[in-house]
């Protein structure tokens, strides 16, 4: 049947308005349910897993006797024990220069990062399977470690992975033709390094899961804190040899993720093979220290940048070296390519940079698995370009909004396809700047910003980050990465009840980013039901159709199309059912307000209730002739390449010179994330992420010693920001309407970290510009800030 | 992060905890807030096999004025210190730095007396102790003797406290009506972990001249400092700026600070200096005992 | 259970229990999992988020760092006690149309910590709302919006609008 493609624009009356949040209701009041609020069921067993303290060591033996013989203790079992359970873990990517790891879910023979399982106790209680992971005695045979980026890259640094004979996971090279005459043309050639440290991404709440069997032992179901319930389900299905039809995964309330969840991590594995196993439910809730220590890792990169100018300041050419710590393992499903391949690609932003050349290498080390953290490296590829912006206005002398202004992609450019092949369809490079040059009142700030910066005893700065953000990945995006387990698309069933009411399952899953609120305001105007009237049902394989899930800030685009076009299926069948029973043409039909209303004819109505109930063959209407019965529709997306966001972040600081801390003094972001859905949602995401970018670049760092400990796993000595250190962050919005995807959306979630690391790094750096400082590295710690203050000193 | 088994007891009368310190000894720990030691317990760091709850013997809370000194029981709970008119009258030094110790719920059931017994390095109150010359009471069971705070704090999380001992009180010289305080310290974040802190405690005459300085630096070794060079150039009389910054360059000379994932040791000796400025700053400005102010960046 | 059990007698939200656990039980998993009122969340155990914080003898303190047999005795106020029934306080109100909360987890300690809050400082300014905020930690929010929460609560409260 026939169905536009696209909704009206004046069907958006919901959706563009900030309707407060619907799980407000529940999350507020303590009725929230993490995984570990899941009832949990009679005999459930908890696991304790035993950790190395190794961060390369040959396992040469294991004794579980004494804590075996532990009462209250069911069971303790080695990697071989579970390797009878479960196959290892392989990403499986299709791309060219990749190489796969393997991943016992608990390790056998070998160590490669502190905090891996060694053993698991399975216990009555969490306190016992603690005690119980005291107990287990084990003896290693330490091995040379590799652990900094730098010395893992070596060629002879301890291997991570034998069979693979070398640490490097990934290597890939492009250059447009004709790159060197390129920049043999230009006047200046400017060149730095900048580099990050790793950092993670600490959602408040740690991963947990509850795996139960029915009596029979088919049927499994686990509740996850996950992203990716439907990925999850495809790996249990794959890796147990378990039926995947007969596996249910359940995300409950998830209390955070930000990209750490939307990775299939081993005790996922472990937790359903020994309900399997023992036909008794079995639960994990993971700790704090273990959250530190296990959940993916991000961040710890390298670029060095050339950029080729005119005098002018156009960049002619530009090329970037990177190399991304991956860690001991290939994580799944994005494994070691996702940061190394993205910085790279992501680096050009919104500039016209036609002749670009990048060589990106992947480093594994004995360090915990990296992956997929908000932003992923878009941060630290917009702190690169954005860094080399006002390197480019200081060597040609002009201000750096000018410099940008001369290397943005203009207007009438787009659309553009960059040198890399990324497309952007629509979007606002130039007038989110000159409208965040307004908001933060830059001119001025200029005008009367002293040489020397010294104002009050601090020096004083300003910084502009111009990004784009990469979102709404399908299929095509998603093969062209090599991500061979994730399908692409995403699915929504809508379905109108006997009552009038709809439901809508959408293949996403909720970690806080307002799911049952934005998606229920597209499907109530698209089915033209009030708000309250439209519930939501996602992160439940059981429900939902298939799909890809929630990352990449792809839910508003991949989540939203496919409720959209679900929606157009079950209006146009609502509309020739209200047609048939008024006896007028279905073309005369407009939904609204839990009415079908012929236009221009106010009385002539019929409720939703009542044409649900004709195609349920509850009224005494007959269905139209050649209708099914029932009212939903199921319809998969697939978005195809990302559709591309952009926004300014411009951030004021204020160093202090004699301590070296920083204060953020103010802190304007005018954000284009193509039509918007709930503003007041959009402004929250882009707070949250700006204030993450605070922390990684004034106090966020794991740092492992030479030996491969991570020196603070805890959150006492892993610095997050409090309510004292934020500033209060302004946000304006531009619509960019795209029409990539039906509802011309783009996403936003990971945008307020990738345009808040450049911002503020930019801005410590103007603010020491005075002192010729060079700011090339994350986090400016107090300590680092006060050296280089110091340091201009003694030359002075 | 789920504590060992232990065996628990809670004692109303302190020679009740002294009987069960003499028998337990180093088996047994001290819970008084838990604010510090349940973390421990929880990392499983510390496994105490008994735990000997403070908490329900009352007559180890007390705020009391003596000749001259007030005298803080240990369990007295570091926010009704931070409230109390008597320590904000009679105290300022330590009414300024209480909220230092942590968030609102730290405060509200972390206790003096732990905190000081705890000693870990990064802790306000044993550099607020040394500076301001406090004296603390220790008992046993059958003894009771008096530690100078200079001899109190001997390394990070160690004190002078023998097998079978407890911190009973500390006995805090009152304030005099000279005496101008204040307490600064820097972290890497504005609320949590200090890097350095340094409390200064100025008797300052009519003439505005300093009779008296007392200056103790936390962040700077394992266990808290005085700064003796520092307070002699300032007992020289002169606060001015010259003196002042004499005063804080030679500070750096009495610290030996260490390199760290959090900060340098350069910076710990530069950060020295510049709260050592700061605080004697804010005590001249500070114009009398009302135990206000934080001297943070 | 190798060191046996205590007896704890808590009331929890206005209502007395009664039960034996083990000393080293922590209050935390006592509200969790023997009342099972889960409001309260688990975050660190090291008392550093906030998820974790009740309201002990009226004022905030972090269930993580408590043994239940140690406050055996007290009245304890956990998020489910804010309200008595289906409406939402003054508090939770401006937290909602505010937007201050986004996957919820550190929403009710964050909730605790502004009742004590408004109770001590009816009329707090922003520096002193950001000076109590540190009792809690969020990753999602970045605080903008729960400091304008706790303000118009203040605000909302004064007014007696609540």
């Amino acid at each position: 049947m026939a169905v536009q493609d696209r909704p009206d624009e004046s069907s958006w009356k919901i959706v563009g308005q900030s309707v407060p949040r619907r799980e407000d209701a529940w999350l507020l009041t303590g009725k929230g349910c993490y995984v570990d609020d899941v009832p949990e069921p009679p005999n459930t067993l908890h696991l304790g897993f035993v950790l190395s303290p190794e961060a390369h060591a040959r396992i040469v033996s294991i004794d579980v006797a004494e804590a075996k013989a532990l009462p209250g203790v069911f069971d303790v079992l080695t990697g071989e024990d579970v390797a009878a359970l479960a196959q290892p873990i392989r990403t499986g990517f299709l791309l060219e220069g990749h190489r796969d790891t393997s991943r016992d879910a608990v390790a056998r023979d070998k160590v490669r990062f502190v905090g891996e399982a060694v053993a698991v106790v399975v216990a009555e209680n969490p306190y016992v399977a603690e005690d119980g992971v005291e107990r287990v005695h084990i003896t290693y045979d330490p091995l040379p470690a590799a652990v900094d980026l730098e010395s893992a890259a070596r060629d002879d640094a301890p291997v991570v992975h034998e069979e693979l004979g070398t640490n490097i996971l990934l290597e890939s090279t492009f250059a447009t033709e004709g790159l060197d005459e390129a920049f043999a043309g230009a006047t200046h050639v400017i060149k730095e390094t900048f580099r990050t440290g790793r950092i993670a991404g600490v959602p408040m709440e740690p991963r947990g899961c509850l795996a139960t069997t029915d009596r029979a032992g088919e049927e499994l179901t686990v509740w996850t804190s996950t992203q990716i319930p439907n990925i999850v389900k495809t790996a249990l299905g794959k890796l147990l040899g378990h039926p995947e039809s007969n596996i249910r995964v359940i995300t409950p309330d998830v209390g955070g993720g930000f990209g750490t969840k939307a990775h299939f991590y081993p005790e996922e594995l472990v937790c359903p093979a020994l309900a399997l196993k023992y036909g008794r439910p079995v639960e994990w809730i993971q700790d704090r220290r273990e959250e530190l220590l296990t959940n993916i890792h991000a961040r710890e990169h390298i670029y060095t940048v050339e950029a080729g100018i005119d005098a002018d300041g156009v960049i002619v050419a530009m090329h970037c070296n990177m190399m991304a710590n991956s860690g001991a393992y290939s994580s799944y499903p994005f494994g070691a390519t996702l940061e190394p391949v993205g910085g790279v690609r992501f680096v050009l932003g919104p500039y016209h940079i036609r002749n670009y050349g990048y060589e990106t290498r992947a480093v594994a080390s004995h360090t915990c698995p990296a992956g997929a953290y908000r932003g992923t490296a878009q941060p630290t590829a917009m702190l690169a370009i954005e860094g080399m912006m006002d390197r480019i206005a200081r060597k040609v002398g002009i201000d750096p909004a000018e410099a940008r202004r001369r290397n943005l992609i203009q207007p009438d450019q787009l659309p553009y396809t960059t040198a890399v092949g990324m497309f952007y369809s629509t979007g606002s490079y130039t007038e989110s700047l000159a409208r965040a040059m307004e908001m933060i009142g830059y001119e001025d700030y200029r005008a009367s910003q002293p040489a020397d910066r010294l104002v009050d005893g601090k020096y004083r700065g300003i910084g502009i980050c111009c990004y784009t953000e990469n979102s709404g990945m399908g299929v095509a995006a998603i093969r062209a990465r090599g991500w061979s387990t994730l399908p692409g698309f995403d699915g929504a069933l809508v379905r109108v009840a006997t009552d009038g009411k709809v439901k809508a399952y959408i293949s996403h899953a909720a970690s806080g980013q307002g799911h049952y609120t934005s998606f229920a305001q597209i499907v109530a105007d698209q089915v033209g039901v009030p708000f309250e009237d439209v519930s939501i049902v996602v992160g439940d394989t059981g429900q939902t159709p298939a799909g890809t899930n929630t990352f990449a800030s792809r839910g508003t685009v991949t989540g939203g199309g496919a409720a959209i076009r679900a929606c157009l299926v079950v209006a146009d069948k609502m509309k020739r059912i209200a047609a048939q029973v008024l006896e007028v043409s279905a073309d005369d039909i407009v939904l609204e307000d839990g009415k079908a209303v012929v236009q221009g004819v106010p009385d002539m109505k019929l409720s939703v209730r009542e044409i649900a109930e004709v195609a349920y063959s509850m009224s005494s209407h007959d269905l139209p002739e050649g209708e099914d019965y029932g009212l939903e529709a199921t319809d998969h997306y697939d978005a195809g390449m990302p559709t591309i966001a952009n926004a300014v972040h411009i951030a004021a600081v204020a160093v202090d010179a004699a301590d070296g801390t920083v204060e953020v003094e103010r802190y304007v972001v005018v954000h284009d994330c193509g039509r918007i859905i709930n503003p007041m949602i959009v402004d929250g995401q882009v707070h949250g992420g700006a204030v993450q970018a605070l922390g990684e670049v004034l106090m966020e760092e794991l740092v492992y010693d030479e030996a491969g400990q991570l020196q603070n796993a805890t959150l006492l000595e892993y610095l997050l920001p409090t309510a004292l250190d934020i500033p209060m962050i302004e946000v304006e919005h531009i619509e960019s309407v795209t029409d990539e995807n039906p509802g011309g959306f783009k996403g936003l979630g990971e945008g307020g970290v990738i345009g808040g690391v450049p911002a503020l790094t930019n801005a410590i750096a103007d603010a020491l510009a005075g002192i010729g400082a060079n700011v090339n590295s994350n986090p400016l710690r107090p300590s680092h800030l006060s050296g280089l203050i110091a340091a201009s000193k003694r030359f002075s | 992060m789920k504590p060992a088994p232990f065996e628990y007891v809670a004692p109303e009368s302190e020679a009740e905890v002294l009987e069960l310190l003499h028998r337990h000894g180093d088996d047994a720990r001290l819970l008084a807030g838990g604010q510090s030691l349940v973390p421990m317990l929880n990392l499983r760091i510390v496994q105490p096999a008994v735990i000997v709850d403070l908490g329900r013997c009352a007559p180890l809370a007390y705020l009391n004025q003596e000749n001259g000194a007030l005298v803080c029981g240990t369990m007295t709970r570091q926010i009704m210190a931070e409230n109390s008119p008597e320590v904000r009258q009679g105290c300022p030094l330590l009414a300024a730095a209480l909220p230092y110790l942590g968030g609102k719920a730290h405060r509200n059931r972390g206790t003096v007396g732990g905190t000081l017994a705890h000693a870990d390095r990064l802790a306000e109150l044993p550099a607020v102790a040394l500076a301001l010359e406090a004296e603390i009471i220790v008992r046993s069971a059958g003894a009771e003797r008096t530690v100078a705070a200079a001899d109190f704090f001997l390394a990070d999380l160690t004190t002078a406290l023998q097998e079978g001992e407890m911190l009973h009180a500390v006995r805090f010289p009152k304030a005099t009506t000279n005496e101008r305080s204040a307490f600064a310290e820097v972290g890497n974040r504005r609320h949590g972990f200090a890097v350095v802190g340094v409390a200064a405690v100025l008797e300052v005459g009519n003439d505005g001249a300093c009779t008296k300085a007392r200056l103790a630096a936390m962040g700077v070794g394992a266990t808290p400092v005085r700064l003796m060079e520092a307070e002699q150039i300032l007992e020289q009389g002169s606060l001015g700026e010259d003196a002042v910054r004499a005063a804080g360059d030679a500070a750096v000379r009495a610290v030996d600070p260490t390199d760290d994932i959090h900060a340098s040791a350069a910076y710990r000796r530069r950060l020295t200096a510049t709260l050592v400025q700061r605080s004697v700053q804010e005590a001249v400005g500070s114009g009398g005992s009302d135990g206000t102010g934080r001297a943070m960046a | 259970m190798s060191s046996g059990t205590v007896e704890v007698r808590l009331t929890v939200n206005g209502v007395e229990y009664a039960r034996s656990v083990e000393p080293r039980y922590l209050l935390v998993d006592f509200l969790r999992h023997e009342l099972g009122l889960t409001g309260t969340h688990v975050g660190c155990e090291q008392g550093v988020c906030g998820a974790c914080t009740v309201l002990l003898d009226g004022v905030t303190a972090r269930s993580c760092l408590h043994f239940a047999v140690q406050v055996s005795g007290a009245e304890i106020t956990t998020i489910e006690g804010v309200t008595a029934d289906d409406t939402l306080s003054p508090i939770q109100e401006a937290f909602h149309s505010n937007h201050a909360l986004q996957c919820g987890y550190c929403t009710p300690g964050f909730v605790l910590t502004t009742v004590e809050l408004l109770r001590e400082n009816s009329a707090p300014d922003e520096s002193e709302i950001r000076q109590g905020l540190t009792n809690n930690i969020c990753r999602c929010t970045g605080y903008v919006n729960i400091i304008k929460a706790v303000a118009e609560a203040a605000g909302n409260m004064k007014n007696g609008a609540g």
